[in-house]
């Protein structure tokens, strides 16, 4: 084990290096773009064992990983925004297959119009396609994360594929203080891979072929209990994690608290902003405000039990979202809190902020807080942290 | 009918009994010759097509072959992944893309350019009826012109894609094309490109009676005439190096060709075409056939 001051990417390769991966797909889109750097380097010098195939589009990057997948090796792939986007198809291609998979995500605004700053649309918006999905708040999660969705993904009681986000730019190029694991303890940590199925020469194995309408709607509902059932795997699998590799991070959770359990008010937020929350909180704190802060590190599953648990008796509750879902009252995170808890919470607000690269400070949280308790009179707002000029829309010129 | 192909035959059953094809169907034909021509230690990759719905309703599965099925532009790259953890597994396999000619011309096309340029060791097949047939007929970019289909009911406009000459153009080290119409050519063709290392292209003609609107009896005939009026060239072009295959070299010359007409009129996709053209259609042909020539 050591310690080494790295980027979130630079962690994120570094994961994939210690897991042994076999076959990576890579295709550039910022701001993941240096892990598939990191790893073309790696294999240039020798480093690793893995196939790198450098394919022609991000829809490839996952179907080479796919293949490689099902052939019966470990594969990973990065990609971010648009790259998501496009290969929409075929993420829910890889979870219709039900074989393990292991994507990292550098979240970033979608366009039009372009836009390479950070923010958790691209990432939010795969929520329905059967893939595990957690995200990070700093590099050492993100290499923490990348290690155990290989187990995870790989576990028989789960064999679902599995994406990490991971703030674009916060924290994907800014360097900290990570602990690397050695060779040695992933080794002993990570069992050789598993899947339901390998295609394989000798045995004749259809798959994805036409399936009638009552097997496919089977199969959609065993994802459906795999993933809600994975809980209690990503739990025993972070005990672990904790006890044999990182004993200064706490993987025993789905989602994480701070300072909520004498807490009058919680905030709920997911990813590195999360980190200002906890200094906005202290500075609360001083002043006698009892708030705390709910970590959400994973989308899906989405643990209702653990969530309700964390902010039963609160008297309200804010959600940030750095997210959209359109023409629905507020980010994904507001509505999935509030289908979660409001019938035990009398207060829910929420606040749409941090949307492609805005910066959102310790101080404006503070400021949000502050307004929060104060009792702020609107359910959710779209906060600017700065005095941002009136945007004219112009209406639609008539065509003549 | 003995065309000494039941030794062969034997060898490796690529088709089960019970398939979903139509009567006459080309693909069903070109997929038993592939059994004959790989034998054992293939896995296919099947995009989208009338060829997904052939292999049958899971839980089963009429091709004898380990079979992937993806979405419609995915095949060149699945089968890259697989072709890379083959290799990585130390696991000698022949990885085949089984892909129409909309996979192949259209939506694929990015995907196939770009396993190509990589060299990936895979064999692409495209079997080409020149028309999206699985979804009701729809012009492809390997529809000729002329043709009517379901979207283009009074004739396509354009030529042709000519996919073979594309990948000629990428450098690989085998491209070819072949005929359901003569069998012992596209096996011959088919236990070639096993052996070869790298990116192998072969492109298969396949007449489909329902759109191009001929008697299910006639596929054969059909898939001849097809090589014997020129329209469809066999060759082999094996690590830059272009022959023509012997049922085509009379096409050589333009004088011992045999008149477009005679493929066109066995059809009813192209009973609207005028006298200029059937010229605009000999004029493809003539120029295919003049690069060709210079290629030799
Ligand atoms: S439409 Fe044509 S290619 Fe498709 S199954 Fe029927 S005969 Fe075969």
């Amino acid at each position: 084990m050591m310690r080494k001051i790295i980027s979130g990417n630079e962690a994120v390769a570094l994961g994939v290096k210690l897991a042994r991966v076999g076959v990576t797909g890579i295709y550039p889109i910022t701001p993941q773009t240096t892990i598939i750097e990191k790893l073309a380097e790696m294999k240039a010098k020798g480093e690793i064992d893995t196939e790198i195939v450098r394919v022609e589009s991000e829809h490839s990057a996952m179907a080479a990983t796919f293949g490689a997948a099902l052939a019966g090796v470990r594969a990973f792939t990065a990609t971010a925004s648009q790259g998501l986007l496009y290969m929409h198809e075929m993420i829910w291609w890889v979870a219709g297959s039900r074989v393990p998979v292991v994507m990292v995500v550098g979240t970033r605004a979608v366009g039009a119009p372009w836009n390479i700053w950070n923010e958790h649309t691209d990432f939010t918006s795969e929520r329905d396609s059967g893939w595990i999905m957690a995200f990070a708040s700093n590099p050492q999660e993100a290499l923490d994360l990348t290690i155990q969705a290989f187990r995870i993904s790989e576990d028989e009681r789960v064999f679902l594929p599995m994406m990490i986000g991971m703030d674009g730019f916060i924290l994907s190029h800014t360097k900290t203080n990570v602990l690397i694991p050695d060779q040695d303890q992933i080794d002993g940590f990570l069992p050789p891979r598993r899947q339901p199925y390998v295609i394989d020469p000798e045995d004749p194995l259809g798959m994805g072929n036409v399936f009638p309408p009552e097997g496919y709607m089977r199969l959609r509902e065993s994802i459906d209990s795999s993933l809600r059932n994975s809980e209690d795997v990503i739990r025993e699998i972070g005990r672990e994690y904790s006890k044999k590799i990182n004993p200064l991070g706490d993987y025993s959770t789905l989602n994480v608290s701070y300072k909520l359990d004498d807490a009058d008010y919680a905030v709920v937020a997911m990813g590195a902003w999360a980190g200002d929350a906890m200094e906005a909180i202290d500075v609360l704190r001083e002043k006698g405000i009892r708030i705390g802060l709910l970590r959400i590190r994973y989308l899906r599953p989405w643990s209702e039990k653990e969530i309700r648990e964390a902010l039963k008796d609160k008297k309200g509750v804010l959600v940030l979202d750095r997210s959209t879902s359109f023409g629905r009252y507020g980010g994904p995170l507001y509505v999935e809190i509030k289908s979660t808890v409001s019938d035990i919470i009398p207060s829910i607000k929420g606040v749409v902020s941090g949307l492609g690269g805005v910066t959102v400070t310790k101080n404006d949280l503070v400021y949000l807080f502050n307004k929060f308790v104060e009792g702020m009179r609107e359910d959710v707002i779209w906060y600017y942290p700065k005095e941002v000029g009136k945007v004219e829309l112009r209406t639609p010129r008539d065509i003549e | 009918m003995s065309l000494g192909l039941r030794g062969i035959l034997n060898k490796h059953n690529a088709i089960l009994s019970g398939t979903s094809a139509c009567p006459g169907c080309p693909e069903n034909m070109a997929m038993r010759m592939l059994g004959m021509g790989l034998g054992k230690d293939v896995v296919l990759v099947v995009v989208a097509g009338c060829s997904s719905i052939i292999q049958g309703n899971a839980p089963y599965n009429a091709y004898n072959f380990p079979t992937v099925n993806v979405a419609f532009a995915a095949g060149p790259a699945t089968a890259s992944g697989l072709a890379r953890a083959y290799k990585q597994r130390g696991k000698n396999v022949t990885v085949v893309v089984w892909a129409g000619d909309g996979g192949t011309a259209d939506i694929g096309f990015a995907s196939l350019s770009g396993a190509a340029e990589r060299n990936e060791n895979i064999l692409y097949l495209c079997v080409d009826n020149e028309a999206y047939m699985n979804s009701g007929g729809q012009r492809s970019g390997s529809t000729p012109f002329g043709a009517i289909t379901s979207t283009t009911p009074e004739g396509k406009k354009e030529n042709k894609k000519n996919l073979p000459f594309l990948m000629i153009a990428h450098n690989v080290p085998y491209v070819a094309t072949a005929s359901v119409g003569y069998p012992h050519d596209y096996i011959e063709k088919l236990k070639r490109a096993k052996q070869i290392d790298g990116f192998k292209y072969l492109h298969v003609l396949t007449p489909d009676p329902y759109g191009w609107l001929f008697d299910p009896s006639k596929t054969v005939e059909v898939a001849k005439l097809a090589v014997q009026t020129c329209y469809w060239p066999l060759f082999e072009y094996i690590n830059g190096k272009l022959e023509i295959s012997s049922e085509s070299l009379h096409c050589l010359d333009k004088r011992t060709r045999r008149p477009i007409r005679d493929f066109l009129s066995i059809q009813g996709r192209f009973k609207k075409l005028s006298e200029e053209q059937i010229k605009v259609l000999e004029q493809y042909v003539d120029s295919m056939w003049e690069k060709l020539k210079s290629m030799l």
